[in-house]
């Protein structure tokens, strides 16, 4: 099995990080996260040649991610960022420099979701203020492609 | 992977718990990431892409084909599918080939090269719809159609193609003519053919069934006269005429397609401009439908192809022989040298004359036709000499030709005199 070597680093970073969290916060539904490992490890290693993989990686690391969070939001988040490794080199985005960097960039902006999800106390204002950042970019975005298409369609600039 | 992200952020909502908030809210931003990147790469490319055509000819007859070959260079891109699509001009149809190239996965500089071709149907200048480039990868797709001026050049020229097709000779079915006078009802027998299933005995010649064992039938006509052919010539768009003169051009050829249909019961009306076919309406039965086809055609029309007073090779070589008759009776040395230098320009103008697609045109579009007078409407402004082009091939098939010049103008160049200010020459 020709498994990449930055996903395989992703893989154990993930497991490290489950292990050592259900270890250190010894909760009373610690085999959850455990089941889920499996699960997941199971997911990661028999859809290495699959078409879908990426959504079957989703479904299968979401959960942990989930479990991982309410052990710990920080835990979850190391968990989400490894899964989104995982997903980016199975895809072919963690090839270049830039692709390694727009890749911490996102971890970056991760962290302040988090940071952001950690001081509030309920999911509402966090979400509001995720929803208008969103709106913000799209509207944004979709100006900008609207003024290039017109620059392409032959309209002068 | 966005229902995912929607059923997350919902289930957070509904439990208010801040662990399914993280992982919806990661995943909406690592698809909103993604996005954002897919659309800089799409920029990226579509700002890359050029696209170089060629052309077999630059100007074609409608209905001929002509090949392009389009170089187009783009940026390529490993995780990426890019397609590449050339934009067929407008009124063209492909007919062979494919118009469209796939980006091969691999980083840097891609070139490609399709090549097609194609059938312009309607003729005028269209140049290309443009390039449309689209981009895909696993998660998103998106497309642009790029139509600035130098994605859609070349211009093509597609000229007026006079090619109708002849409609089946009615010597064709085996019949043989035998001109002789009928006794039965005054008709003429026009010829005879054998019998076939339906047709009626009455009319079967006994003498030569019994001559050649097989039955034969005889075919009837009446001694009728042909309607004429009316050819119009209509001045060019964008350039001055005389419109009192046009008006009653159209006035008059609109009252000869009147009383041609209600004596023949049908009408033939070719509409030409300068050296190119416009329309031909061919033996239309119907007065209504042949007076909107005249309101919509009878208008100044687009001449692409000019004859520039081109005189033709029948009347240079007519030239050349005045030219050597008069170097035979001349004895004075300075004319005899205006004589030869013109007789050499007569004779090189001649290797060079090649006869015109327009005069071709006009034999073939006229031949299918039954008719011993044609009438020829113009405003003999301009250049006229195509109508020598269309009176030829008549007077070959022994039609009289009968040349409406409505308007005064000095500076015709046909050999036709326009004396008045509305004339006819017979020719």
């Amino acid at each position: 099995m020709n498994i990449p070597r930055h996903e395989y680093g992703f893989f154990l970073l993930l497991v490290i990080t489950t292990l050592v969290t259900t270890v250190i916060t010894a909760t009373s539904f610690w085999y959850l996260p455990i089941l889920l490992l499996i699960l997941f490890s199971a997911i990661f290693l028999l859809t290495q040649t699959g078409r879908d993989r990426v959504i079957y990686l989703v479904c299968g690391g979401e959960p942990l991610v989930i479990i991982c969070g309410t052990m710990n939001l920080w835990a979850g988040l190391i968990i989400q960022c490894t899964l989104a490794g995982i997903i980016s080199v199975a895809m072919g985005f963690f090839e270049s420099t830039w692709d390694q960097r727009v890749f911490a960039l996102f971890c970056g902006i991760l962290s302040l979701v988090t940071l952001l999800i950690e001081l509030s106390n309920h999911v509402l204002l966090p979400l509001f203020v995720l929803g208008a950042a969103t709106t913000v970019i799209l509207a944004a975005r979709s100006v900008r492609m609207y003024q290039f298409r017109k620059q392409y369609n032959g309209a002068r600039p | 992977m966005c229902l995912i992200c929607f059923m997350l952020i919902s289930a957070a909502i509904i439990l208010d718990d801040m662990a399914i908030l993280l992982a919806g809210g990661t995943l909406g931003a690592a698809v909103l990431g993604r996005s954002l990147i897919f659309d800089h790469r799409m920029r990226e490319i579509v700002s890359s892409v050029s696209i170089q055509r060629s052309l077999s000819k630059n100007s074609v007859r409608n209905g001929t084909p002509v090949s392009v070959s389009s170089e187009i260079v783009f940026q390529g891109s490993s995780w990426l599918q890019i397609e590449i699509s050339d934009l067929l001009p407008p009124n063209t149809q492909l007919i062979e080939g494919n118009a469209t190239v796939i980006s091969s996965r691999e980083p840097g500089e891609q070139t490609k090269t399709c090549t097609y071709r194609i059938v312009p149907l309607i003729h005028g200048t269209p140049a290309f719809s443009g390039i449309s480039v689209s981009v895909r990868d696993p998660f998103f797709e998106g497309s642009i159609t790029m139509t600035r001026p130098e994605d859609c050049e070349p211009v093509l020229s597609v000229l007026p193609s006079g090619l109708f097709t002849p409609l089946p000779s009615e010597s064709s079915d085996g019949t043989r003519d035998s001109r002789r006078m009928s006794t039965w009802s005054g008709s003429d027998i026009h010829s005879l053919r054998e019998y076939q299933t339906g047709d009626d005995l009455r009319h079967a010649d006994w003498k030569v069934s019994a001559k050649y064992g097989k039955i034969f039938i005889r075919r009837y006509s009446l001694p009728t006269s042909l309607p004429p052919f009316i050819i119009v010539d209509l001045p060019e768009y964008g350039e001055p005429y005389p419109e009192k003169e046009f008006d009653r051009m159209i006035a008059e050829v609109t009252g000869l397609v009147r009383h041609t249909i209600e004596t023949f019961q049908k009408v033939s009306v070719l509409i030409i401009s300068g050296p190119n076919i416009i329309h031909l309406i061919r033996e239309e039965k119907n007065l209504s439908r042949c007076m909107s086809w005249l309101q919509e055609g009878l208008h100044p029309a687009h001449r692409p192809v000019h004859f520039y007073h081109m005189q033709d090779r029948t009347d240079l070589r007519s030239h050349l022989r005045d030219v050597e008759h008069a170097l035979a009776l001349d004895d004075d040395t300075p004319a005899q040298v205006f004589f030869s230098v013109l007789q050499d320009r007569f004779i090189r103008t001649l290797q060079y004359h090649r006869a015109s697609a327009f005069s071709g045109q006009v034999a073939r579009t006229i031949s299918p036709f039954q008719m011993s007078d044609a009438f020829l409407f113009s405003l003999g402004c301009s250049d006229t000499s195509h109508i020598r082009q269309i009176v030829r091939p008549l007077q070959s098939q022994h039609i009289r030709v009968h040349i409406r010049i409505i308007g005064e103008h000095p500076g015709t160049d046909s050999g036709l005199k326009s004396p008045a200010p509305s004339s006819e020459v017979q020719v």
